[in-house]
């Protein structure tokens, strides 16, 4: 099969991070996965990505601060012609750093944000940041990067919406990500903790409404999440088709879930980027559309949406192949259904933070 | 479990409150007085289109009802827009609003200056209309609960702030002040009669949240032709280095261009309102036909992929 050209390089830098979010959708055994791609090994990797029509290149982890060599990193990325794009939890980055980040070339950056309170932001963050990311997002502003601020949603924040959308405002973001929850990783694990109810959507959609109208900055992205819709996502836009995730060890993805899937993956350590890209049969597994079953073969929808996210096809259904569980046709779709029934019951439960390092 | 008559009608009443287009700024603004004559112009030129399209819709609705006295009852809506004789009824006095604020009656009329975003907001009007049951499609109409308030605020503004345009202008307003209420006492009841099973009043409500979009976005697309846009301070403008095309990055996503592209954006310079851009290039592309509204589509598809912002 030929690949198609990818024009997003997801690079993630390291898993290692600060935080303990319970949400966080890296890989449960993350610790396994060590940082396998030095500056120069990265900068190769940016150079083969533009070779192979990547024009952007959104640097994450974990933490992409907390390498040592993040300025080398960024300017390999600028050397190579991508827009580089920063994305962290703004610890332990300081304003000194981030000012050298964008001497290097970095272009925007977006900060997470847990909350609007100190309180229950490092509550789910596992970690007193919420002041220390205040100060964070005021820096990219005062060195003039434009500012994307991204806030998962989950049970115990929807409510705080409007007080998330004013917030932006106060700290000038060019941008607000309200990321409902994606239940991948530790936020899987930590489901019945996160997963909030029907009318908790709808309030927080009606409180977007009202932000939008106010005024137009920041923009507003706001995604009704797929446990709660009767469709899936176009989960990355499709497999191995725009997005071209790195993991820390040089492994190429075509997303940051699919290393926990049971397929051959290379690494880009140890081969050409483009032949990772284009013939590691992991990547070819579900381009296309050979691969699908019933019901998406024959559905009109799997133009749209490729038939959904391979990993909670898998994770939910046990099989990557099946239709996305999130979609009312899916066989697996009762998954979906026991666990958001559950939660309209207010059955919750205390989540647990993300696994310490080592 | 399905609503009570007084919840059900709590609901769809709830939906004017937070969605209905009186709360949009560019309305706010005519209201306050804030709008340039060119504003006005553009609202009145684009709202035009909205009037054409409400007799094709409740012919439409005509259509889905088998009740004598339902069509009786609502055939008078489209006798209230069309007239019963030429130079009568909502379209007629719709025009001599547009000649009050100095447009032409055949530039109204033939629709070409219609912004694209106006467009789609209207004929998407009209579908939803033709693909819902009938009583979804008549609780897409009870938008006309806000009617009659809107209407009176919007006569005193206009007496207050745009004097110029004229008693003559404002006839269209007086008549859907006694209009509106009285198609909204007769629509009102017969959804809460007619909707009493719980999925079916849900889809009333979501009929009438649909409808409150379609006039938001209506004014969306008009607000937009007046701003000044430039380049977002996140955007970097290149050649992609494969195939040449003019490419815009953002953090989150590249935007593909052609030459067209290229030009307008070439021409968004922080100091051009859109409209001076689109008739920049009507003069530079005599030959192309209703270059206009392509050019505000355009520049209206950029902002909303984060390439543009605009300024008031
Ligand atoms: S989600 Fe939280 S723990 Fe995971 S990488 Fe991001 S900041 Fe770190
Ligand atoms: S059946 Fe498959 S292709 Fe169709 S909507 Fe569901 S997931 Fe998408």
């Amino acid at each position: 099969m030929s690949a198609p050209r990818p024009y997003n390089l997801i690079a993630e830098l390291t898993y290692r991070c600060p935080l303990r979010c319970a949400y966080c959708s890296n890989p449960l055994d993350w610790q396994r996965v060590r940082d396998g791609l030095d500056a120069p090994a990265w900068s190769r990797v940016f150079r083969e990505a533009a070779e192979l029509g990547v024009l952007h290149a959104g640097l994450t982890g974990g933490e992409p601060g907390v390498r040592s060599d993040l300025r080398e990193i960024v300017a390999g990325a600028a050397a190579a012609g991508l827009y580089v794009h920063l994305v962290t939890a703004g610890v332990p980055l300081d304003r000194a750093a981030l000012a050298t980040l964008r001497d290097a070339g970095l272009c925007s950056v977006q900060l997470s944000l847990q909350d609007v309170r100190a309180g229950d932001g490092d509550a789910v963050a596992g970690a007193e940041v919420h002041e220390r990311k205040l100060a964070f997002a005021a820096w990219v502003r005062e060195l003039e990067l434009p500012l994307t601020l991204n806030v998962v949603l989950h049970r115990h924040n929807l409510e705080r919406v409007g007080a998330v959308v004013a917030l932006a405002r106060d700290l000038d973001a060019h941008r607000l990500e309200l990321a409902n929850v994606q239940l991948h990783g530790w936020a899987l694990a930590n489901r019945a903790a996160l997963l909030p109810t029907r009318s908790q959507l709808d309030a927080a959609a009606a409180a977007v409404r009202t932000a939008r109208a106010e005024a137009p900055r920041p923009e507003i992205v706001f995604v009704l999440p797929d446990y709660h819709a009767d469709r899936p996502k176009a989960c990355m836009g499709g497999w191995g088709r725009k997005n071209l995730v790195v993991a820390p060890d040089g492994t190429v993805l075509p997303c940051h879930g699919a290393a926990a899937l049971p397929l051959e993956f290379w690494s880009a350590a140890e081969r050409p980027l483009a032949d990772c890209w284009t013939r590691a049969p992991g990547m070819n597994a579900y381009r296309g559309e050979a691969w699908m079953r019933e019901p998406c073969r024959d559905c009109p929808e799997r133009e749209r949406d490729f038939g959904g996210c391979r990993c909670q096809a898998f994770a939910l259904a046990g099989d990557a192949a099946e239709a996305d569980p999130a979609c009312a046709l899916a066989p697996a779709h009762a998954a979906v259904v026991t666990a958001r029934e559950a939660a309209e019951r207010g059955e919750s439960a205390q989540w647990v933070l993300r696994g310490r390092h080592g | 479990m399905s609503w009570s008559r007084d919840e059900f009608e709590a609901r769809l009443r709830g939906v004017l409150d937070e969605r209905y287009h009186d709360r949009h700024p560019f309305n706010r603004r005519m209201h306050e007085g804030a709008l340039s004559r060119e504003e006005l112009q553009t609202w009145i030129r684009n709202r035009y289109y909205y009037q054409t399209r409400i007799p094709l819709k409740d012919s439409v609705i005509l259509t889905k009802s088998g009740d004598p006295a339902f069509r009786r009852e609502w055939v008078q809506r489209i006798h209230d827009h069309d007239g019963t004789a030429e130079r009568e009824g909502g379209l007629e006095l719709w025009l001599r609003l547009a000649e009050a604020v100095g447009l032409e009656r055949t530039e109204v009329e033939d629709l070409s200056g219609v912004l694209p975003g106006v467009r789609e907001a209207c004929d998407d009007y009209v579908r939803l209309v033709e693909e819902r049951d009938l009583v979804e499609a008549v609780a897409s109409s009870l938008t006309e609960l806000g009617a009659g308030k809107i209407m009176h605020v919007r006569i005193e503004a206009f007496e207050r702030h745009y004097p110029w345009v004229g008693e003559e202008g404002l006839r269209y307003f007086r008549s859907r002040t006694t209009q509106a209420p009285k198609d909204a006492d007769w629509g009102l009841p017969w959804v809460l009669d007619h909707a009493t099973r719980a999925d079916v009043q849900g889809r009333c409500v979501a009929a009438l949240e649909a409808k409150c979009d379609i006039l938001w976005r209506l004014l969306d697309a008009v607000a937009a032709a007046h701003r000044v846009p430039r380049l977002t301070a996140a955007a970097r403008r290149r050649d992609d280095p494969q195939d040449g095309r003019p490419t815009v990055v953002l953090p989150e996503r590249a935007v593909r261009l052609n030459d067209s592209g290229r030009e307008i954006l070439d021409l968004c310079d922080g100091k051009r309102s859109a409209d001076a851009i689109a008739r920049t290039l009507r003069l530079r592309h005599p030959d192309v036909e209703a270059i206009e509204p392509d050019v505000h589509g355009f520049l209206a598809e950029m902002e909303r992929l984060g390439v543009l912002e605009s300024a008031a």
